[in-house]
């Protein structure tokens, strides 16, 4: 995997949110608490995806170079298809449903 | 900074300046609420350290909203503009009543003469005198094409819809002052029906159609994606009343391009609003998730690409 922001990069950006824009707003001690473990938590999430060895976008990169420079083999837009359903299945897999729906036009 | 800001209103507006309230906004602009005598008003202020290419200054900003408002497009009056409200530029202008929020439009009891009062609204919009704003500057295929390499991710969505764009092209048209980000969420909206149009910022110069086509987009049906016009409605009473006010004729198939069009834009838009977070301009957990939630959007653009060749 190597979409960006990388999973490393999200935990990073929720870790900077929570501490930078929750956390001064918390007056509750025990959830002042709650929240500081949760950060606790998220951050060796975050240390743990940091170790991971950097993704491949190389296939990525070169198909679209590839359809940059005009050259469309037939069945490369339900390539392309398959490969964004996969990338959403992650991202936002709900999203996908309304697609089977009589719909839209 | 509130106290000075209040201070720098009065000696403007006069003594009756109520406090400012910030309202929740946009992570470039800042939105102040005051009152001033019995009128209710909006400050539209820069926010700390945001310079963005491609969008209006607020001076500029400011002046489109006065042209829009003298060729009698619903919008809010334009009251002052401000070149150092406690050191940041502004403006102030009417703050209109109704509901902006596009997903609460969109949920709620829907105006029945929404489409044709947003093709109503858009038919003035196109007909500005483009020397009323001649700062204004005309937008080409090859600036989002630049503004997609800037951020250096290989997508080959983008890719397939910028070339089928290329391929695609329908005869031009004569270019037109246009908003540039027409769509649900920038109008205000009351029971009776268009309140006002907000969010000028992206004005420029363009077809008129790619205007039109962009509040059909799939991003903004929020939550009914059946409903193609921004998830109230048909496209097409939207489209003939535009068509009947504008003397123009768009085809659906001249629509139909430009919907792509202006999915590959908002597919790269994506991805330089989660470059804004990641370059450390400006840090947010909503512009980060964006460069993921994009992919939403490259679906659309295959879907929309398979239903063009069928």
């Amino acid at each position: 995997m190597s979409e960006r922001p990388t999973a490393a990069e999200l935990a990073e950006a929720i870790l900077e949110f929570l501490g930078g824009e929750i956390l001064p707003t918390v007056t509750d001690q025990r959830l002042r608490f709650r929240t500081l473990v949760a950060m606790n938590a998220l951050s060796i999430v975050y240390r743990e995806l940091e170790r991971l060895p950097a993704g491949d976008d190389a296939e990525q990169r070169e198909l679209a170079a590839q359809i940059r420079s005009g050259e469309v083999p037939p069945g490369t837009l339900a390539r392309v298809k398959r490969d964004v359903e996969g990338r959403l299945r992650i991202a936002s897999p709900r999203y996908l449903e309304q697609y089977g729906e009589a719909s839209s036009r | 900074m509130i106290a000075e800001m209040r201070h720098a209103l009065q000696s403007i507006l006069g003594s009756d300046v109520s406090e400012p309230v910030l309202l929740a906004g946009g992570a470039s602009k800042e939105a102040w609420a005051v009152d001033v005598g019995g009128q209710k008003l909006l400050v539209r202020r820069a926010a700390v350290g945001v310079i963005h290419r491609h969008t209006l200054s607020l001076a500029d900003e400011y002046a489109v909203l006065e042209a829009a408002h003298a060729a009698g497009v619903r919008a809010p009056r334009p009251i002052a503009y401000i070149p150092d409200l406690d050191g940041r530029e502004a403006f102030v202008m009417e703050r209109l009543e109704g509901e902006t929020i596009g997903r609460r439009i969109v949920r709620g009891e829907v105006p029945a003469r929404l489409p044709v009062e947003m093709a109503e609204e858009l038919a003035k919009i196109h007909a500005i005198p483009r020397e009323r704003v001649p700062f204004l500057v005309e937008a080409r295929l090859e600036r989002m094409i630049e503004e997609f390499d800037e951020v250096g991710e290989a997508r080959p969505a983008i890719e397939l819809g910028l070339r089928w764009l290329r391929e695609n092209r329908p005869p031009p048209r004569e270019p037109v002052v246009v908003h540039g980000d027409y769509r649900i969420g920038n109008l205000v909206v009351a029971p009776g029906g268009l309140v006002g149009v907000l969010d000028w910022e992206f004005a420029h110069i363009d077809e008129p159609v790619r205007d039109l086509a962009f509040a059909l987009v799939r991003a903004w049906r929020f939550g009914v994606p059946a409903k193609r016009l921004g998830g109230i409605g048909d496209a097409e009473p939207y489209v003939e009343r535009y068509n009947e006010l504008t003397g123009r004729d768009v085809r659906p198939e001249e629509l139909d391009y430009w919907e792509v069009a202006g999915n590959v834009g908002w597919a790269i838009g994506c991805l330089t609003q989660m470059q804004r977070h990641l370059s450390g301009r400006d840090r947010s957990v909503e512009l980060a998730v964006l460069g993921r939630l994009g992919a939403e959007v490259e679906y659309e653009i295959c879907h929309l690409l398979e239903r063009a060749a069928a």
